[in-house]
């Protein structure tokens, strides 16, 4: 049995881990060879102070998936918008907004380019193609503008309809 | 009795559980961001309206009920609030339990209209942008009508500045959609205004005086221009575009005829402030292109104008009567006159200081004006009718109705190529226009399409010069910034796309019925004019027909820029199709 890093969330639920599967949070991966430069003898812990269990579970199920997957270069800002999300990382995302919320701040947090990449674009969905008042529904958001200004608004952003 | 037993035996289980967690804050943690969730952060304001709404229905359902029941359901409620999280875990766990599906679908619609987050307000801001960098300009602009902070956040300039690279001058390979450049537009338009005024007052001084003078106002200018064009949002320069490409793409347009040529057009050429025309009435006509009016005709050419060309300083013409002319055509001077054809001088274009011709002569010559010497290229059997410089490999390109385009060296005025032939899919009819560029995404060609079976790309270096060994053999025609492709368009009715590297022609457009006399293309478009008195657009990717224009005489020249199209008729009239 090989050495793991043990990440503790932040309701201290330990969760041992492969390195290759940790290693996916650039975050960890530096942190793990910043302080064991010969390689990891031990198990290694490391507190996550910001994710609860519950969304750490999901992101190390994430990791687990995605531990032999190789992702695009990041720099290619193109390739990477215009891919369309994973489908198992669609249903992967397929959960409520609090827990979407939670996972793309961990994948924030933790440095996990892809999973907020595909946290990002699940939200970018969600609001694609959908009314002012929709958004408003989908989002719980109250409408701040004064019936002038939304008038005035809504005239300059005509132009983007009916293309 | 009974009851105040029960009561007692209620509160015997009740006060202790509320004394010993009310007020339990040691297991709380300090940060708001652990002792609350999103719903219950202080620091998120949210939409509370609903929650209020939400309370005071729930209020009212509960006075509905009689008292003891009341009470009873009250300390259901007061329990699980002084629980602490893994208690009302259970607690949860257990009812959850006990009910049946009815009770557990509402208990789920309940659930996900609870948890509503506003992620864009809520994120950090550089993830709310990375969010809105992954939508399209309808959806972001419905964004901004959600509420002020969105709107902060959807009209941001790092998001249009993106949605900007994505779009203008290329094809955004998710939407398919690409904007116009319209390079300098607003610079231009606030510099001309400028530059009015400042004309008015140097009136006064002499020619060479105001030159000089007109280059130093110049380049304070640009400066000043150049700060103000940095302060405008991305949005508007995103939605200018946006506009006259929506335009383009519905055949939205304004039309403007310039009359006053007694015979056909021959040839055009426009800017953003002149349109030049050439005509069989052996005259070239120069016109405001805003107002439509007349400003100057250039009478010298003894027979009929077939060609020009201009930039900002000179006009290049050429006809029937065997010459080539330079023209100042800000007033009107005719510069110099260059002889040399046996026979009409069909086309004419200039790089820096080379011109090249082609004629009826058969021959392409090319004129170094600087050294005063004269080329002549030698290899077409018949008239060459269009001419082009393409000047980053220093190579030209001519089409003849011999039915093949050539490419030549410019430095050692060789052939490099010859574009035509059955095997190559070449014209079979007279080539009047070719047009080089160079396309960095895929176009669609013929075999994509199932047209016609894949051509063996072999033997590429076929025609490539080794002369006397000196030469170096140029394998990558890239590394020599070779134009990528060519634009044909040929009397046998269609318009054609050629693999420059391989000299194979990839993509045959058909759709006109008679002679395509000319085309003038972009980034986007080829525009095209046909003896069917038919003007059509067409997309230069996928080689698809866009719109199709019947005129009343045939079309013998166009002129394409980001916004416009001009075409020259037959019956002298030139019509101006403006999509801005």
């Amino acid at each position: 049995m090989s050495a793991k890093v043990v990440l503790i969330s932040s309701d201290d639920e330990k969760f041992p881990v492969e390195l290759k599967v940790a290693e996916k949070s650039i975050l960890i991966k530096n942190m793990v060879l910043d302080l064991n430069p010969d390689g990891l003898e031990e198990d290694f812990e490391i507190p996550t102070p910001n994710v609860r269990a519950t969304v750490l579970e999901k992101v190390i199920e994430w990791c687990e998936h995605h531990k032999n997957t190789v992702f695009p270069d990041e720099d290619d800002e193109d390739a990477k918008k215009s891919a369309p999300i994973d489908e198992w990382d669609k249903n992967f995302l397929k959960v409520d907004q609090e827990m979407l919320y939670e996972i793309i701040s961990a994948a924030n947090y933790l440095n996990i380019r892809p999973l907020l990449d595909a946290g990002c674009k699940t939200v970018a969905e969600m609001i694609r193609n959908k009314s002012p008042e929709e958004l408003r529904k989908i989002f719980n958001i109250v409408n701040d503008f004064t019936p002038e200004e939304e008038a005035a608004i809504r005239r300059e952003n005509e132009w983007a309809e009916d293309r | 009795m009974e009851r105040s037993k029960r009561e007692r035996q209620n509160e015997s289980v009740l006060t202790p559980f509320l004394t010993k967690h009310i007020g339990d804050s040691a297991q709380l943690p300090e940060d708001t961001y652990h002792k609350y969730c999103y719903r219950h952060n202080p620091d998120v304001h949210r939409n509370k309206m609903s929650e209020v709404s939400k309370m005071v229905k729930i209020q009212q359902d509960l006075e509905q009920l009689a008292p003891e029941d009341q009470q009873a359901i009250t300390h259901v409620w007061s329990i699980f609030s002084a629980a602490p999280n893994q208690y009302r875990r259970l607690i949860l766990q257990g009812i959850l339990s006990q009910c049946c599906f009815p009770t557990l679908s509402f208990v789920s619609s309940e659930v996900s209209s609870l948890i509503r987050i506003d992620f864009i307000a809520n994120l950090p801001v550089e993830i709310s942008l990375k969010i809105l960098c992954y939508l399209d300009c309808a959806s972001l602009c419905n964004a901004a009508q959600v509420c002020k902070k969105w709107k902060s956040l959807a009209d941001d300039d790092r998001v249009w500045h993106h949605m900007c690279e994505q779009h203008i001058d290329r094809k955004c390979p998710s939407c398919g959609w690409g904007l116009p450049l319209m390079h300098m537009k607003r610079a231009r338009e606030e510099y001309d205004q400028y530059h009015n005024r400042k004309r008015k007052i140097e009136e006064v001084d002499d020619d060479t005086d105001k030159e000089k003078k007109k280059e130093e106002s110049d380049k304070e200018n640009v400066a000043v221009i150049d700060k103000e064009v940095k302060k405008r949002p991305w949005k508007s320069v995103y939605s200018e575009r946006y506009k006259v490409e929506k335009n383009w793409r519905k055949g939205l347009y304004v039309c403007r005829e310039f009359v006053g040529h007694k015979d056909g057009i021959t040839c055009l050429q426009f800017n953003v402030k002149y349109l030049i025309t050439g005509s069989y009435d052996a005259t070239i006509k120069i016109w405001d292109i805003q107002t439509g009016a007349c400003l100057r005709t250039l009478a010298g050419h003894t027979k009929g104008i077939r060609s020009l060309v201009f930039d900002n300083q000179k006009l290049i013409s050429c006809g029937l009567d065997s010459t080539i002319k330079v023209w100042n055509y800000h007033t009107g001077q005719c510069v110099s006159t260059y002889r040399g054809h046996e026979d009409a001088v069909v086309s004419v274009d200039f790089s820096d200081k080379t011109i090249v011709s082609g004629s009826a002569d058969n021959t392409v010559k090319v004129w170094h004006v600087d050294s005063r010497t004269c080329y002549t290229l030698r290899g077409h059997t018949d008239w060459v009718n269009s001419v082009k410089i393409h000047s980053q490999s220093h190579t030209a390109f001519s089409a003849s109705d011999d039915t093949t385009v050539k490419m030549w060296d410019l430095e050692t005025h060789k052939c490099l190529k010859t574009f035509g032939g059955v095997e190559s899919n070449g014209h079979v009819g007279q080539v009047q226009c070719v047009i080089p560029f160079t396309y960095k995404d895929k176009l669609i060609n013929d075999v994509d399409l199932g047209n016609i079976s894949d051509v063996d790309e072999d033997n590429d270096n076929d025609n490539e010069i080794s002369d006397g060994g000196f030469v170096e053999i140029v394998t990558d025609p890239n590394e020599k910034n070779y134009p990528t492709h060519l634009l044909t368009s040929s009397l046998d009715n269609t318009i054609k796309v050629w693999d420059v590297k391989t000299g194979k022609c990839i993509r045959t457009q058909f759709g006109h019925i008679e002679g395509v006399w000319s085309i003038s293309a972009d980034t986007f478009r080829i525009v095209s004019g046909a003896h069917d008195r038919m003007i059509k657009v067409w997309d230069l990717q996928d080689g698809k027909c866009l719109h199709t224009w019947c005129g009343d005489a045939s079309v013998s020249c166009v002129g394409l820029s980001d916004s416009k199209f001009a075409a020259g008729c037959d019956n002298g009239v030139v019509k101006l199709f403006c999509f801005d």
